[in-house]
């Protein structure tokens, strides 16, 4: 705690005169929409649930979306881990106090697009607050063993960085619930931990996989002389390495399991030259080879989890590629069903309930399934959001669609806005395998879709029907083959939409929706052989996916001011550009090492200035080196020199820089652990949060320019869209020095909404609502309102008050939404039936409006214009304003009505103010029921279910009130007769009543006529 | 081998000084929170409480009339679309009426509920009362409530429910609260926050706007130790 406080007071003292006037604070307000979907989902790495909780709480961690809890099995989850890093590699619950829960940052599912961690942390309230507990230069955690008696015990194995050397690995372990902790086992800074387990019944013996390994840019190895399988019987003092039975070193990685009710017999499958099964039945001291299905063995790297029933020692599950069982203690395995649903391929994660072990929860690299008979089949969770995108584009339609690809899920697209809001439902695929760039074409009818390696399809939507059009090598390019990154850029035009750009080591150009292509470059990469032996790639298991591609283009930019001025940025540091559509290129890549930035950095985007033909902004990565520093440049003269922009908010690789179309000095950046944003033009920054994780993984940004929306892809959260972000630039100085300030609202258009409702919720599944309907009313408040009221008011061009609303009081921008509506009536008390008229207004006609907000004493003011809608074709303006005056006589009728009802009850309340004498007063009596039955033709009073409905005159002309208010057509003929009709019925009750008074009065002096009547 | 043992020593006296700090932190807040609401004299003279409010929204309005006596009863009736309803919390029961959801008549609060709901008979500050009641206490830190950068500290009674509180640090008082407990097999979690400070003669300081999620509770008339019949508290026949 002393080193956090004195560390952040350090922090807090040196970005003193850095920090951005403006913070995502002051616009808490601008709730970004999380569209998800759950149709899809991401990699779950990591699962635990409490034992003593029948199962019920479990906690999922996964690839780049964080931990999720479920108190109810299942039924729904909840983020727990947004404030923080958000790739898991394991979470583990204290047994004994299932408050405690530890989870451990950065996944060791060891891919190429791995994210990577900063330590262990801990709650010990379910998950509502965590604290970093240490192990942060570890980088990747796979998994957490908490000693079954002591449960202050906790051993962690680490495999470590994957890119670089580091002595920040092997196993570590607390005796004090993490308070403090040492390194038990170190072999090399190149080996890690790669799997732990602990012998419940004797908590000393302890078993550990050791792994080397190591990735490059260009190219991966599992296995080594320092892998090897090791056990301990003292609590980690010390270790022995077993070979008895084993096959030849080197290893690579191994997976181990052993049966919970028999520990003796354990399982591993040892990645080698001969990579297999073996079987132990004397607590790991020999083992011996048993014949396995491909699955069982397959890509041990990414496939780690064997787990054995916890009740059952000849009962073994292998989720790998697919899920294998065996029942015979692994002698045969058999596969699971597909009856009901397909379960996603690539399985990471396994937790099976002790209490109930027909239950059980799989994570793949598609989402989380359970199963409740032992594994056979399985059902998909929808409400876990955690698909990870590579990239988000739009489209021009009304509402747009966001299209993106997404890690091992193909590529989707969605409307940004949809009748009841977004859901699962609302997705659609537009192409399978691993999916990066999603890419419209501005004829609104086709997208570009590819998966890995660049293979690039046209796609019509409307029938998915698909061209191939990856551009292929001819007898021109002297190259022995074309070079495609895992994750191809796929770019239309900034300027010319019609100009389509895909780059392998060379830049091609369509303009013909990729019917035809031309080479618009030579090779732009260094094309360093050393870099391109990708068929050698994996170690001991052949691992060759296109992930390790290498020497390619990553990044391509047309400038939105002249389609000849074209930049491409690669994957092993060089950033060219062209300024004359691609015949002569310009490698300004020496100029950006200036600044700092080391020269193999992978470019990982350009954005052309909207505004000055000069002016580039571009991100660099370095991660693969073992670097997570931001990098994050800006030249104003065309690449020849480059300014460094920096924040000490910043935090990990950048992927994405952006520009605001309107605003030259509002800029965003998305980075591996967040999303950022200058208002200055890249001074100084400050992290956005906005209801998203604060260290979202951002791996793209776009913003929409006709509806200013911010549309983010985090690589683990799905999409999400900041609805309307100029807000964001208008909070200038001037504003931010006034202790309450009133925006000037945009004119509102006078509707009920683009989208009605539909009908009940889409069954569930996550959700993700709408755009609001209607411009806010926005206010600035330099501090919260603590003592006294806001108040926002509604006036009409005469100076009446149309409508009051409560403001709210917080600091930063508030957002008050105005239904265009005016005041409701009110309604008489005594039915037995709820009337929705209390709840319903004319809408105002179009007009000026005042907007008055007062803040305690004060009174701040400016003018809303209400626009008529012309876009609807069925209301003109003469209609809207005849619908108006309908409403008006209508809400005037419903008054009266209500009015009576009131003088009714007034008779009524002073008949029975005595009690005693109304009981012995025949002609009370008799004016009280003549009363009720009035009052009953008036409004339900005999209504006593909400399944018996009863209809009155009150309820007939709320129904007709309430309908001509939400009118968005002419008034018909029919609701004008039911006016005339209702207006007569109420002079004909009326009369009745007074028919009572007349006769009943007289005969009860004690009672007085109610004024006015 | 001196510097270092200079650094452990300073290490170890900072350690211990920054632990008192922390613990003092949380005392201060309270202390000061106690002070910016109006003493804990002034609140221990309440004894019951009668409140009139109104929720107003989108121009309509409902109702409310609150009876309170501390600790034992509460009693909330509501007035909306035409339609009277009502809530009853006491020590042993509780019951709802609310005719606007389609209810007949009023029902029974489960067991776990009305145990849950004891938290809001209290009409003492928490914050006065937590050690008395068997509560823990912890300072977590800080966190953003609407903006404003607050204290967030958690209270866990002895059923185990958790409520954080988060307190405005420029002015001590409380801007927002979270409950989470489990009642019959659920876990249930809401929040809600406080506005419009106002000290009345009493002496106390009391949030007159109370949201609960359902909409702002504007308090119109707030009536310190009313006489309130145990009548009020019993069902209607």
């Amino acid at each position: 705690m002393k080193k956090i406080s004195l560390i952040s007071f350090a922090l807090i003292i040196s970005a003193a005169n850095a920090q951005s006037p403006v913070n995502a604070a002051m616009f808490g307000t601008m709730e970004a929409r999380a569209l998800g979907p759950g149709t899809m989902s991401g990699r779950i790495t990591a699962i635990d649930g409490a034992v003593n909780d029948e199962g019920k709480t479990i906690f999922i961690g996964t690839a780049g979306g964080g931990v999720w809890k479920s108190t109810n099995a299942g039924a729904s989850y909840k983020p727990m881990f947004d404030k923080y890093c958000q790739s898991i590699g394991a979470v583990a619950i204290n047994q004994k106090n299932p408050s405690i829960v530890y989870a451990g940052t950065g996944e060791s599912n060891m891919r190429n697009s791995v994210s990577i961690g900063n330590g262990l942390y801990k709650t010990t309230d379910g998950g509502d607050n965590w604290k970093k507990i240490g192990l942060d230069s570890t980088e990747h955690i796979s998994k957490i063993v908490i000693n079954s008696e002591n449960p202050d015990i906790i051993y962690v194995s680490v495999p470590g960085a994957l890119w670089c050397n580091s002595k920040h690995r092997g196993i570590y372990k607390s005796s004090n619930g993490g308070d403090t902790w040492d390194k038990i086992f170190y072999i090399d800074d190149q080996t890690g931990c790669a799997d732990l387990l602990m012998d419940p019944a004797n908590p000393n013996v302890l078993f550990a996989s050791m792994w080397q390994f190591r990735r490059q840019p260009y190219s991966f190895s599992s296995g080594g002389k320092t892998s090897g399988l090791y056990k301990s019987t003292d609590a980690g003092k010390t270790w022995k390495e077993i070979t008895k039975g084993l096959p030849a070193k080197p290893f690579g990685r191994i997976a181990m399991a052993l049966a919970p009710i028999d520990p003796k017999q354990m399982f591993a499958i040892v990645e080698s030259e001969n990579t297999g099964l073996y079987i132990s039945s004397d607590a790991g001291e020999t083992w011996k080879s048993q014949s396995a299905p491909l699955n069982v063995t397959a890509r041990p790297f990414y496939f780690s989890t064997i787990v054995v029933d916890p009740k059952d020692p000849k009962r073994v599950y292998r989720p790998s590629f697919y899920f294998s069982y065996s029942s015979d203690g692994g002698y045969s395995f058999s596969e699971a069903s597909s009856d009901g649903t397909w379960v996603h391929s690539d399985m990471h994660a396994l937790w099976i309930n002790p209490s109930n072990t027909n239950v059980m929860y799989v994570g793949t690299d598609g989402g989380l399934y359970t199963s409740i008979d032992k594994g056979v089949t399985w059902q998909f969770n929808q409400g876990l959001p955690v698909g990870q995108f590579y990239h988000v584009a739009y489209d021009n339609q009304e509402p747009y669609n966001v299209y993106g690809g997404l890690q091992d899920n193909g590529s989707w697209m969605a409307p940004s806005a949809a009748p009841g809001g977004i859901g699962n439902g609302s997705w659609s695929r537009v192409g399978g395998g691993d999916g990066f760039w999603t890419v419209p074409d501005a004829d609104g009818k086709t997208v570009y879709s590819e998966y890995q390696g660049g293979n690039v399809s046209r796609v019509a939507l409307g029938t998915l029907k698909s061209e191939f059009i990856q551009p292929q090598k001819t007898a021109a390019e002297k190259t022995d083959k074309l070079r495609w990154n895992w994750n191809t850029p796929i770019v239309t035009g900034a300027k010319n939409p019609k100009n389509l750009y895909i780059g392998a080591q060379f830049l091609y150009k369509s303009t013909d929706q990729g019917r035809n292509w031309k080479r618009i470059s030579p090779d732009l990469t260094t094309d360093d052989k050393k870099k391109q032996k990708q068929e050698d790639s994996g170690g001991l298991s052949e691992d060759n996916t296109s992930a390790e591609n290498h020497c390619t283009i990553f990044t391509i930019a047309e400038s939105s001011l002249d389609e000849n001025q074209i930049w491409a940025g690669t994957d092993d540091g060089n950033l060219q550009v062209s300024t004359d559509g691609g015949t002569v290129w310009t490698n300004v890549s020496a100029n950006v090492s200036k600044c700092g930035i080391a020269g193999q950095s992978w470019v990982s985007s350009i954005q052309p200035s909207q505004f000055d033909k000069n002016t580039v902004y571009a991100t660099f990565e370095n991660h693969m080196y073992g670097d997570f520093k931001t990098y994050l440049t800006k030249s104003t003269d065309m690449g020849k020199t480059w300014k460094r922009l920096n924040s000490p908010e910043f935090t990990s690789f950048a992927h994405k820089i952006k520009e605001d179309p309107e605003n030259r000095n509002l800029l965003f950046l998305g980075t591996e652990m967040g999303l950022f944003a200058s208002i200055d033009g890249g001074e100084l920054w400050f992290r956005m949060k906005n209801k998203m994780p604060e260290y979202a993984m951002v791996r793209d940004i776009q913003i929409n320019p006709k509806t200013h929306d911010l549309i983010i892809a985090t690589h683990g959260r799905g999409i999400y869209i900041l609805d309307d972000i100029r807000p964001i630039s208008s909070l200038t100085k001037d504003i931010l020095d006034k202790d309450v300030y009133l925006f000037p609202t945009q004119p509102l258009t006078l509707n009920n909404g683009k989208y009605g409702w539909g009908g009940t919720e889409v069954q569930g599944g996550w959700g993700a609502g709408n755009p609001p309907s209607t411009p806010s009313i926005d206010y600035y408040l330099k501090d919260r309102l603590s003592s006294g009221k806001a108040i926002v008011e509604i006036y009409d061009d005469k100076g009446r008050l149309v409508q009051t609303m409560p403001g709210t009081i917080r600091k930063g921008i508030n957002k008050i939404y105005w239904n265009l509506r005016s005041t409701p009536p009110r309604v008489a008390a005594g039915s037995t039936k709820a009337d929705g008229a209390g709840f319903t207004a004319p809408m105002v006609l179009p007009g000026m409006y005042t907007v008055k907000l007062k803040i305690k004493d004060k009174e701040y003011s400016s003018d809303i214009q209400c626009v008529h809608d012309a876009e609807n074709k069925d209301l003109s303006l003469e209609d809207r304003k005849l619908v108006f005056e309908k409403s008006m006589l209508l809400q005037t009728l419903y008054n009266e009505v209500n009015n009576t009802i009131d003088s009714i009850t007034f008779y009524q309340t002073g008949l029975k103010t005595d009690s005693t004498a109304f009981s012995k007063n025949k002609n009370a009596k008799t004016f009280y029921d003549e009363l009720q039955k009035v009052k009953g033709e008036f409004m339900a009073t005999k209504k006593t279910s909400i399944f018996a409905d009863e209809e009155r005159l009150r309820e007939k002309v709320s129904n007709l009130y309430s309908s001509v208010c939400w009118k968005e057509a002419k008034m018909n003929t029919n609701q004008l007769d039911a006016i005339e009709v209702l207006t007569q019925d109420y002079k004909t009750q009326k009369d009745a009543f007074s028919k009572v008074v007349i006769k009943n009065l007289p005969k009860n002096p004690q009672l007085k006529k109610p004024a006015g009547f | 081998m001196k510097n270092i043992n200079k650094s452990l020593f300073l290490g170890l006296l900072l350690s211990a000084s920054s632990f008192a700090a922390i613990s003092q932190t949380l005392d201060e807040i309270i202390a000061k929170h106690t002070e910016a609401v109006g003493g804990k004299a002034n609140w221990n003279k309440i004894k019951t409480l009668k409140m009139e409010s109104v929720i107003k929204a989108q121009g309509a309005e409902i109702h409310t009339t609150t009876f309170q006596v501390d600790k034992k009863a509460m009693r909330e009736n509501i007035t909306l679309m035409g339609m009277s309803g009502f809530s009853i919390i006491t020590n042993t029961e509780g019951w709802e009426f609310m005719p606007f959801q389609g209810q007949a008549k009023p029902e029974a609060m489960t067991a776990d509920d009305v145990k849950n709901a004891q938290d809001e008979l209290n009409i003492q500050d928490e914050f006065m009362t937590y050690a008395e009641q068997g509560k823990k206490i912890e300072l977590i830190g800080k966190d953003d409530v609407d903006g404003t950068e607050c204290f967030k500290i958690k209270m866990t009674d002895k059923n185990g429910k958790e409520t954080t509180y988060y307190i405005d640090p420029s002015n001590y008082y409380l801007i927002k609260q979270t409950n989470k407990m489990k009642a019959d097999g659920k876990e249930v979690e809401n929040s809600i926050t406080y506005g419009d400070y106002k000290k009345v003669p009493e002496g106390i300081v009391y949030p007159m706007s109370i949201n609960g999620g359902m909409g702002e509770v504007q308090i119109v008339k707030l009536e310190i130790n009313p006489v309130i019949e145990d009548s009020v508290f019993k069902l209607p026949n």
